[in-house]
C-alpha cells in the first residue's frame, strides 16, 4: 500500500516540479538559458544575514544559484533538519544548537583542506566550547551581551551589572527575553559561571532579579532596538551587533561590557547530513572568509568580522568603532552558553518564577 | 427617548467592536508610510518602504514562490473540488453524510496537526521538501473550501435544465460542458479565489512542509520580524492585506448565497 502511495506522490510531484521550474527559472538574470551544469546551493539561514552583493558575486563566480531560505529561531532549524528530506547544504545554527546538533549526529564534519580562508579566524573563535575541535562549525557572526544605555538619561557610564539595579532607571530598563541570557547575567554579576548548575547560585541570581522586576519596562528581544532608538528604554542588556545597529540611528547610545564578565555568543556555518552538494557548500563557506569578501559582507551586516586578515580591507570607521572594538577585545574573556543538560529545568523554573512573580 | 439612548449605546458598542478588529490593521498600514524607521515615531509621509520592497530580491523571490504555489494549488484543488462537489451533490449512496463530513474535516482539523502530519507523511515517503510538497499541502486544505462553495451553488440549482438538455439528445459530456458548467461557474470562480487566498496567506502548514527554494511571503515576514520590525514589513503586510481583502470581496460577490442574485439568473 505504502509503495503505491509513494509511487503516486512521486508521479504527481515530478509532474508538478516539471511545471514549476519554468516560471521560477525566470527570476535568474539573462543567462538563465538552461545551462545544465548550473548547480544549486540550498542555504538555510536567518533573514538579512548577508550582503546581497556578496551572494550575487558568489553565484556568478561559481555559476550556481543560491536558494536562500530563512528561519526565525534555532528550534525551527532543528525541527526541519531532524524531519529530514529538506536537503539543505549550508545551515546557520547558533552556538548551543551546534552542540545539540553534534550530539544528535546531524552535522557533516567539515573538510579543513577545503576551507583555507578560515585560517584567518581569530584563534579564540576557532575552537569554541560548543565545538571544541572546530570540526563541525565555523563562527560567522558573534558578539558579546553587554549593557546598552542612553547617554542622555544615564549620566554615569555603567561599569558593572549592578548598575542596572539603580532605582533611577525605574520603568526604563529592558532585559533580553531569554532565560539563559538573563539568569546568566545575574550569575555573572556574582562571579559565577553563566552555565552554573549549582541550585544555590541560580537561586541567588533569581533573588536579585526579583528585586529588579519593578524597574523592568519589558523582556524583549525582537523590538529592543526600536525601544532604544525611540528612547523608551534608557538602559538594558543588548547584543553588541544590535548595539552597533542602534547607535547608527541614535547617537546617544553607548555600549559597555561590565567588569564582572559577560556572555559571548555566535551564529555559525555548518553542513547538515544529507547535503547533496557538500563541495559547493564548502566553497561557499570558504568564499565568505576571503578577506576582501568578508570585509564587504561584515560592513553591510554590521557585526564583528571574525576574520583577522580582512582588517586592512575594512573602512576606518568600522575598524575604530568602539562597540565592535569592545566586543573584539573581550572575546578571550567571555564565556559561551553551554548545553547544561539536566540543569535546564531548573533555569526554566527560575525563569517562570521571575516572570510570574511567584 | 429610551429608544435613542439604547440605539446610541448599541452604536458605540458596534464601533468599539469594529475598532478592536480593524484598528491594529489600520495602524499597521499607516506606519508603512512613515518616514522614520522606528514604528513609535511619526516623522512624515513616504513611499520609500514600498520602493525598497520592490528592490529587495529576496522579497521578490518569496513573492514568486507564493504566486507559483498559489497558482498550481488553486488550479488543482479547484478541479478536484469541483468534481467532488458534483459527485457529492448528484449521487446518493451509503454513508453520504459520513463522506460529506470527511470532505469538510480538513477545515476543522487544527492547522498545526495537519502541518505536522503532512511533514511526517512526506518524510516517510522520502519526498524532498520544497515547492511540490507545499503545493500538495495547500491542495489538501483548499479542496474542502472549493467543495463547499461549489456545493452551495449546486444546492440552489434545480436540475430541469440538465434534464431538458438530455431530452434534446445532448451527450452527458455536452450537458456538462454547456449546461452544468456555466451554471456552477460563479461557484467555481469563488471557490478558486478562496483557494488562492488561503494558499497565499497560509503560514502554519507551510511552515512545516517548506524546503529549499520555497520560502513564501508569510514565512519570510515571520523570519524578518526576528531581525527587528522595519516599516518594510508593514509595507509588505499592507500589500498582502489588500490582495487578500480584494479577493475575498470578489469571491463574496460571486457567491451564490444572495437570493436576489440567483433569481436574476
Amino acid at each position: 500500500m505504502k509503495k503505491y502511495v509513494s509511487l503516486l506522490l512521486f508521479l504527481l510531484l515530478s509532474l508538478l516540479s516539471g511545471c514549476s521550474t519554468g516560471p521560477s527559472g525566470t527570476t535568474t538574470p539573462p543567462k538563465s538559458a538552461p545551462s545544465s551544469q548550473q548547480q544549486t546551493l540550498n542555504l538555510y539561514s536567518w533573514a538579512d544575514n548577508f550582503n546581497p552583493e556578496v551572494l550575487a558575486a558568489f553565484e556568478k563566480k561559481y555559476n550556481c544559484k543560491i536558494n536562500y531560505d530563512v528561519f526565525a529561531n534555532n528550534e525551527e532549524l532543528l525541527a526541519k533538519i531532524q524531519a529530514g528530506g529538506s536537503s539543505y547544504d549550508v545551515i546557520q545554527p547558533s552556538d548551543y544548537m551546534v552542540a545539540t546538533m553534534i550530539k544528535l549526529k546531524l552535522l557533516e564534519p567539515l573538510e579543513v583542506k577545503a576551507l583555507p580562508n578560515t585560517k584567518g579566524i581569530i584563534p579564540a573563535l576557532r575552537a569554541p566550547s560548543f565545538d571544541p575541535e572546530g570540526k563541525y562549525s565555523v563562527v560567522y557572526t558573534w558578539g558579546v551581551t553587554g549593557i546598552a544605555y542612553n547617554k542622555k538619561f544615564v549620566k554615569d557610564t555603567p561599569k558593572s551589572w549592578h548598575d542596572l539595579w539603580n532605582p533611577a532607571y525605574k520603568g526604563r530598563l529592558i532585559l533580553l527575553n531569554d532565560s539563559r541570557e538573563v539568569l546568566g547575567m545575574a550569575l555573572k554579576m556574582h562571579g559565577y559561571s553563566n552555565n552554573s548548575t549549582n541550585p544555590a547560585e541560580v537561586q541567588t541570581a533569581l533573588k536579585d532579579l526579583q528585586k529588579l522586576m519593578p524597574s523592568i519596562l519589558a523582556f524583549d528581544t525582537d523590538t529592543i532596538k526600536q525601544k532604544f532608538i525611540a528612547e523608551e528604554a534608557w538602559i538594558g542588556t543588548m547584543w553588541s551587533g544590535d548595539a552597533y545597529f542602534t547607535y547608527k540611528d541614535n547617537k546617544n547610545i553607548g555600549f559597555v561590557i561590565p567588569e564582572e564578565g559577560a556572555t559571548i555568543w555566535a551564529d555559525t556555518f555548518a553542513i547538515p547530513k544529507g547535503s547533496k552538494n557538500k563541495e559547493l557548500a564548502e566553497k561557499f563557506i570558504n568564499y565568505l572568509y576571503d578577506p576582501e569578501v568578508s570585509a564587504k559582507n561584515y560592513e553591510y551586516i554590521g557585526y564583528n568580522d571574525p576574520n583577522e586578515k580582512s582588517e586592512q580591507y575594512h573602512s576606518k570607521e568600522y575598524n575604530n568603532d568602539p562597540f565592535l572594538k569592545a566586543a573584539k577585545d573581550y572575546i578571550t574573556k567571555g564565556e559561551w552558553l553551554k548545553d547544561i543538560g539536566d540543569a535546564l529545568p531548573m533555569y526554566d523554573k527560575a525563569w517562570t518564577e521571575l516572570k510570574t512573580g511567584k | 427617548m429610551q429608544k435613542t439612548w439604547r440605539s446610541s449605546v448599541l452604536l458605540a458598542y458596534s464601533l468599539a467592536v469594529l475598532a478592536f478588529l480593524y484598528l491594529p490593521l489600520i495602524i499597521l498600514a499607516l506606519y508603512s508610510f512613515n518616514d522614520s524607521r522606528i514604528n513609535a515615531v511619526w516623522s512624515g509621509f513616504t513611499f520609500k518602504w514600498y520602493q525598497a520592497l520592490f528592490q529587495n530580491t529576496r522579497v521578490l523571490e518569496a513573492l514568486t514562490n507564493t504566486l507559483i504555489i498559489g497558482f498550481f494549488s488553486t488550479i488543482i484543488s479547484t478541479a478536484l473540488g469541483t468534481t467532488a462537489a458534483i459527485a457529492l451533490h448528484r449521487y446518493h449512496y451509503k454513508f453520504k453524510t459520513v463522506i460529506n463530513g470527511l470532505v469538510y474535516l480538513p477545515i476543522l482539523i487544527p492547522e498545526i496537526v495537519m502541518g505536522l502530519s503532512l511533514l511526517v507523511l512526506f518524510s516517510q515517503a522520502h519526498l524532498p521538501l520544497g515547492k511540490p510538497t507545499l503545493i500538495l499541502a495547500h491542495i489538501t486544505f483548499c479542496v474542502s473550501f472549493v467543495v463547499i462553495t461549489v456545493g452551495a451553488r449546486m444546492e440552489g440549482m434545480r436540475n430541469d435544465l440538465e434534464q431538458a438538455a438530455s431530452d434534446l439528445y445532448a451527450t452527458p459530456w455536452q450537458t456538462f460542458r454547456y449546461i452544468t458548467l456555466p451554471l456552477i461557474m460563479p461557484g467555481i470562480i469563488a471557490g478558486a479565489l478562496i483557494a488562492f487566498t488561503l494558499s497565499i496567506d497560509d503560514f502554519v502548514i507551510s511552515f512545516f512542509v517548506a524546503g529549499p527554494n520555497s520560502t513564501t511571503l508569510p514565512l519570510y515576514i515571520y523570519a524578518m520580524v526576528k531581525r527587528g520590525i522595519s516599516p518594510e514589513i508593514n509595507a509588505l503586510s499592507t500589500l498582502m492585506m489588500c490582495a487578500t481583502v480584494s479577493m475575498v470581496v470578489l469571491a463574496e460577490i460571486l457567491q451564490p448565497r444572495h437570493h436576489h442574485r440567483s433569481q436574476e439568473e
